[in-house]
């Protein structure tokens, strides 16, 4: 079961903070690193609860997610508000991983991932051969939200918007790890052959468990579309979905604050290293080479660790 | 019309003659192992940039040859150095680990080779077209169909008509039980894994003067040979090649009937082929 004990709180308040203070005090551009940190960070917590706790690899999370941020796109094109626009995103967006969940869930190991990959590519595929959905030139003019309080037209309140959208799939992610449901699709994982003599539906757990995963990766998609109000099939294609598996590796699987540290490092990384080369992706490969030869415990998981072993 | 079925079935071999080279490797590695390789792809990308650069300094006969050795090389190399430890994690450090290849590779490639995709010249013996039963096709791509059939027919005799090829199914099929009657699994894993690669190498070859060499190609050939391997069923020559078949038969034919709807096809194929027979379509009764 997910226990969010002190040390992880701590450390996702800490991060919080950082980020928050990093956005208050840095410019503009740090405001817009800020918000990609945000997308990637909701969209790693979202794969981190069907991969990490659920073992439901997925290469499908970024073309759900696009699908979160595309219907966002169309009900504002066809009047919605803003902020009803945005559960239809996340339903929608979780009525995909239904669907995907369903059909796969008898596969197992590589071949769930596989037949995610299939799913995703369907998707994306889709897509970028639709003119209705502006094909591979993508659909602009996307709307942002509003608050009573602030204009999130301005970068420093999106900024703070994109951190509080963590905070609540983080806190969501919590709620559902932690239910009778949560658990359940734990336990199907760790032990399916029990979990089937108890009488549970394994498919039928699955199933739920993964489509809550997509539609967390919604708020993802939501947010990508509302911070870049332009949106592209590019998103949706599987390499992006690896670059979220591998966030989610490099943070820590199964920690759901190893994912947010994950997205923050792996997008600060990026923006230091295009200062003096264009081939960053040679640093990513070797980094993750390193971090799965040296246990696969990433980041946040190396830490705890660590921190067991020196204070526990 | 003749023409029209003609002219797309050759495509359709040329295609899969191509599809089976690089699936190869990955459908044995499969197998034998479990061993995603997600960075067999990239193999296939170095062959094509290797024989690039070999076809300049030596022609492209040279390069044919070369570039195989070169590329199997350097997979046996991985393999003793980083990817014959990966092998026995299990598939998460497997994806992950040969995923991380992929970018490494795609960025070596990028910085030796530059952003520009390069071709190589098709050689004097094999430019112009040959015309026959009323179509007019290009040499070169009848000559990559016979690699094809030349490489299928010698490994599937390999494999099951000789000695090391039994010792090789026998491992596909029970790899305790084949270790248990002394065959070295892991010696055997490591040579096919050196010939997988080379295969890539060679398919890299071939194709390089048909669609010259870019640094997309690791990951853009590697999905549609993840396709061949599914739905051929993992381990099985014979099933590679009418996995290449299916596959290139579903893409050539499908761009030429169905545009609308040809990128979405292959995709649907491997979901259906998962979910409806998660062995393999050409693999029958396997017992496990």
């Amino acid at each position: 079961m997910f226990r969010l004990n002190p040390l992880r709180l701590a450390t996702f308040v800490l991060l919080v903070i950082s980020l928050a203070l990093y956005a208050g005090f840095g410019g503009f551009f740090a405001r817009e690193i800020v918000a990609e940190i945000a997308i990637l960070a909701v969209l790693a917590i979202a794969l981190d609860v069907a991969a990490g706790f659920g073992g439901m690899v997925s290469l499908a999370h970024g073309a759900i997610m696009g699908v979160g941020a595309y219907v966002y796109a169309l009900a504002g094109q066809n009047g919605m508000t803003p902020w009803p626009a945005a559960a239809s995103g996340i339903a929608a967006a979780g009525l995909t991983g239904a669907l995907i969940g369903v059909v796969t869930g008898r596969t197992q190991g590589v071949y769930f991932i596989m037949a995610t990959l299939a799913f995703g590519q369907m998707i994306w595929a889709l897509t970028f051969s639709a003119d209705w959905l502006g094909g591979d030139n993508g659909l602009g003019g996307i709307m942002r939200p509003s608050l009573p309080f602030s204009d999130l037209t301005d970068p420093l309140s999106f900024a703070l918007y994109a951190i509080a959208v963590i905070v609540i799939v983080f806190g969501l992610a919590t709620l559902f790890l932690r239910s009778a449901l949560g658990r359940t699709f734990e336990a199907v994982h760790e032990n399916p052959q029990r979990a089937a003599s108890l009488g549970l539906s394994l498919i039928r757990v699955r199933t739920i468990g993964f489509a809550a995963s997509s539609a967390l990766a919604g708020f993802a998609g939501v947010l990508a579309a509302q911070h870049m109000q332009f949106i592209s099939p590019a998103m949706m294609v599987w390499t992006a979905s690896g670059e979220v598996l591998v966030v989610l590796i490099l943070g820590g699987i199964g920690t759901l604050v190893g994912p947010a540290l994950g997205a923050t490092v792996f997008v600060t990384l990026k923006y230091w290293s295009a200062g003096w080369t264009d081939h960053w992706h040679l640093i990513i490969g070797a980094v993750l080479i390193a971090v799965v030869l040296a246990g696969g415990h990433g980041i946040y998981g190396q830490f705890e660790r660590w921190y067991r072993h020196a204070f526990g | 019309m003749t023409t029209f079925w003609i002219l797309q079935t050759l495509n359709t071999l040329q295609y899969a003659a191509l599809l089976f080279l690089i699936a190869a490797g990955l459908s044995v590695s499969f197998g034998l192992m479990g061993f995603v390789n997600l960075a067999h792809g990239a193999l296939y990308m170095l062959g094509a940039f290797i024989g690039v650069t070999l076809s300049v300094q030596a022609g492209f006969w040279a390069a044919l040859f070369l570039a195989p050795v070169t590329v199997g090389a350097i997979g046996l190399i991985l393999y003793l150095g980083l990817l014959g430890r990966v092998a026995r994690l299990g598939p998460m450090p497997q994806v992950l680990v040969s995923f991380g290849l992929v970018f490494i590779a795609t960025e070596i490639v990028r910085i030796l080779w530059g952003d520009v995709p390069l071709s190589i010249d098709i050689p004097s013996a094999l430019r112009g077209r040959l015309d026959m039963l009323s179509v007019s096709y290009p040499l070169y791509r009848l000559f990559v169909i016979a690699i094809g059939a030349v490489v299928s027919l010698l490994l599937w005799l390999g494999v099951n008509r000789t000695g090391l090829g039994a010792a090789l199914r026998a491992s596909v099929e029970n790899r305790t039980m084949a270790r248990a009657i002394g065959i070295d699994t892991d010696r055997l894993f490591l040579w096919v894994f050196t010939l997988g690669a080379a295969l890539a190498g060679l398919g890299g070859v071939v194709a390089a003067p048909i669609t010259s060499a870019s640094a997309g190609m690791a990951v853009s050939a590697l999905v549609p040979a993840l396709i061949v391997t599914v739905i051929g069923g993992m381990g099985s020559i014979s099933g590679t090649a009418a996995g290449a078949l299916v596959v290139a038969a579903i893409e050539v034919f499908g761009a030429a009937i169905w545009p609308a709807a040809s990128s979405v096809l292959i995709y649907a194929a491997l979901a259906a082929a998962l979910i409806w027979r998660p062995q393999g379509l050409f693999k029958g009764a396997v017992s496990h």
